[in-house]
């Protein structure tokens, strides 16, 4: 059963005809890329996933997501967003919290757990799934403003993670990390896509061919192709998406 | 070549005076303020402090049924005023595009400058006539008016400065949207809003016109309830240097000194104290 499956799925601001009729679906376990030049209706994309999308009076959503199965549409947008994590452009820990509440904020309010105990074990936990606890666990009461910005990516990876979602929406994650920060990170992408799966946007095909196992390309708002990644790197079925990878559009 | 240089230099020295000239008053006043207030502080001891007003020409008395009647009408404002002000504040950034969120914020901006005279009559008119009295009540009322849109006003803008970004975050984490406002957008926001909540006391610390017709002034009797009338710092000088008496004129210093003590008061922790948020 796929993760994620959109029908027939349309996207509008205002007038403006954002997504066109996609027909898309997303594997369990896998990291699948969604990649395109700006402009394309990737970041729009991934936040009709969660129903983020809903924070924009005006964007307009025809056709159905689906998530294993069942319509988003059909649940409430929290019960979607608990079910899907999601990880930004700009590393965006709440600046008024600590590492510790950052990380614990979304399962406290959603009582994920039943006692402190078990909500040390969880922040624990998903640091150290984001590959972080060892440079925080001493300063866990600090401000998060104290962290580099590839620490506070791996931070609000862990803030996302903690919830126990299936999926794992990242938005251009590394846009504004260094180059070492941003290894770290996708070295992370690939460990947790043993159980997660993961939709990763980036507008830098390398990136998409490092990390992803499936890639989708966008342009101007239509699916243009989807595939396996190695296929889709050696042998692009379309003229346009050829062009991307080489460089000649983009 | 050498013209655009001096150019520059005359224009950098004009825009200095000028600058200088526009908070020259400022100094002025509380030079002035300080030399002809404090030594009637010094003067009059502690019990200018605790004392209540003298017999015209009979020595300086005290100030404190003044002094105890601003605490009580801020504290009486902020209890009336905050919570309105607050939610306000938080309806319009939340629902910036709504028919009502539109109309506060226009509201809200004439609220501000509206004249407080006008706040005072309209008290009088369904407050003070009712009861049959002036009343510290009906003084917080009319102080409230004032008050709620700085703060609504200063709220509704530390709210909107707010990335978009942590909005998303928060709600990405599956929390509702009343979690989002108040766990969240809030705490961020938490120093624009305090500032709002001081400014707001400072300005009706310092009001007089809206307390004319509502609060009536006390001078004698220290607090005699909330239904009753009560005095204000700025009351007491308004009334004070409208006499003949001399000794009025110095309890009026003295008063203003005070007065502007209390404003320095709530404004220096604006600048100070509070923690900021690192964005």
């Amino acid at each position: 059963m796929s993760a994620i499956e959109t029908i027939d799925l349309n996207i509008y601001y205002g007038s403006n005809h954002v997504i066109k009729n996609f027909n898309l679906e997303i594997p369990e376990n896998v990291v699948f890329a969604i990649m395109g030049p700006s402009g394309c209706g990737k970041s729009t994309l991934l936040r009709s996933f969660n129903r983020l999308l809903e924070l924009n009076e005006n964007a307009r959503v025809e056709g159905d997501i689906r998530l294993y199965g069942e319509s988003i549409y059909k649940m409430n947008p929290i019960e979607v967003r608990k079910r899907i994590g999601m990880v930004f452009q700009m590393p965006n820990p709440f600046p008024h919290m600590s590492i510790y509440d950052n990380v614990a904020l979304g399962v406290k309010m959603n009582k994920l757990v039943e006692s402190r105990e078990e909500l040390d074990e969880r922040v624990e936990w998903a640091l150290k799934k984001a590959a972080l606890w060892d440079e925080v666990k001493d300063r866990l009461d600090e401000n998060p403003s104290a962290l580099s910005g590839g620490q506070q990516q791996r931070l609000v990876i862990a803030r996302a993670l903690a919830m126990k979602p299936k999926v794992l929406l990242m938005d251009e994650p590394t846009a504004n990390l260094d180059p070492l920060a941003t290894e770290k990170i996708e070295d992370l992408i690939y460990e947790l896509k043993r159980e997660y799966t993961i939709v990763i946007v980036t507008h830098s095909p390398a990136q998409a061919a490092r990390v992803s196992d499936y890639v989708a390309f966008l342009y101007l708002g239509r699916l243009i192709e989807v595939g396996k990644t190695e296929d889709m790197f050696e042998r692009p079925e379309e003229e346009l998406t050829e062009n991307y990878l080489t460089g000649r559009i983009g | 070549m050498l013209g655009r240089v001096l150019k520059e230099k005359l224009f950098l020295a004009a825009v200095f005076i000028l600058a200088f000239l526009t908070v020259l008053p400022l100094f002025h006043i509380v030079f002035s303020i300080t030399a002809r207030g404090l030594p009637v502080l010094y003067k009059g001891g502690v019990e200018f402090l605790t004392g209540t007003l003298p017999p015209p020409g009979d020595g300086l008395g005290g100030i404190a049924p003044a002094i105890i009647g601003t605490f009580v009408l801020v504290f009486l404002t902020s209890i009336v005023g905050l919570p309105v002000a607050l939610l306000t504040g938080i309806y319009a950034a939340e629902y910036p595009n709504s028919l009502i969120g539109r109309a506060v914020k226009v509201l809200l901006q004439i609220m501000v400058e509206f004249p407080t005279i006008l706040v005072g009559l309209f008290i009088m008119q369904v407050l003070v006539i009712p009861m049959g009295s002036y009343s510290a009540l009906a003084g917080a009322f009319a102080l409230a008016i004032i008050m709620m849109p700085y703060v609504a006003v200063y709220t509704e803008e530390a709210l909107r400065e707010i990335p978009f970004t942590y909005r998303e975050a928060a709600f990405s984490l599956g929390l509702s949207r009343f979690k989002v406002v108040f766990m969240v957008l809030v705490r961020i926001a938490k120093k624009g809003i305090l500032t709002g909540v001081l400014i707001g006391m400072a300005k009706v610390a310092g009001e007089t016109a809206p307390l004319l017709f509502t609060a009536g002034g006390a001078n004698r009797v220290y607090f005699a309830g909330i239904d009753k009338p009560v005095g204000a710092i700025p009351l007491l000088i308004y009334n004070l240097v409208q006499q003949p008496y001399e000794n009025y004129h110095e309890i009026a210093w003295g008063a203003a000194f005070i007065l502007m003590l209390v404003f320095l008061a709530i404004f220096i922790p604006i600048r100070l104290s509070l923690k900021e948020v690192k964005l």
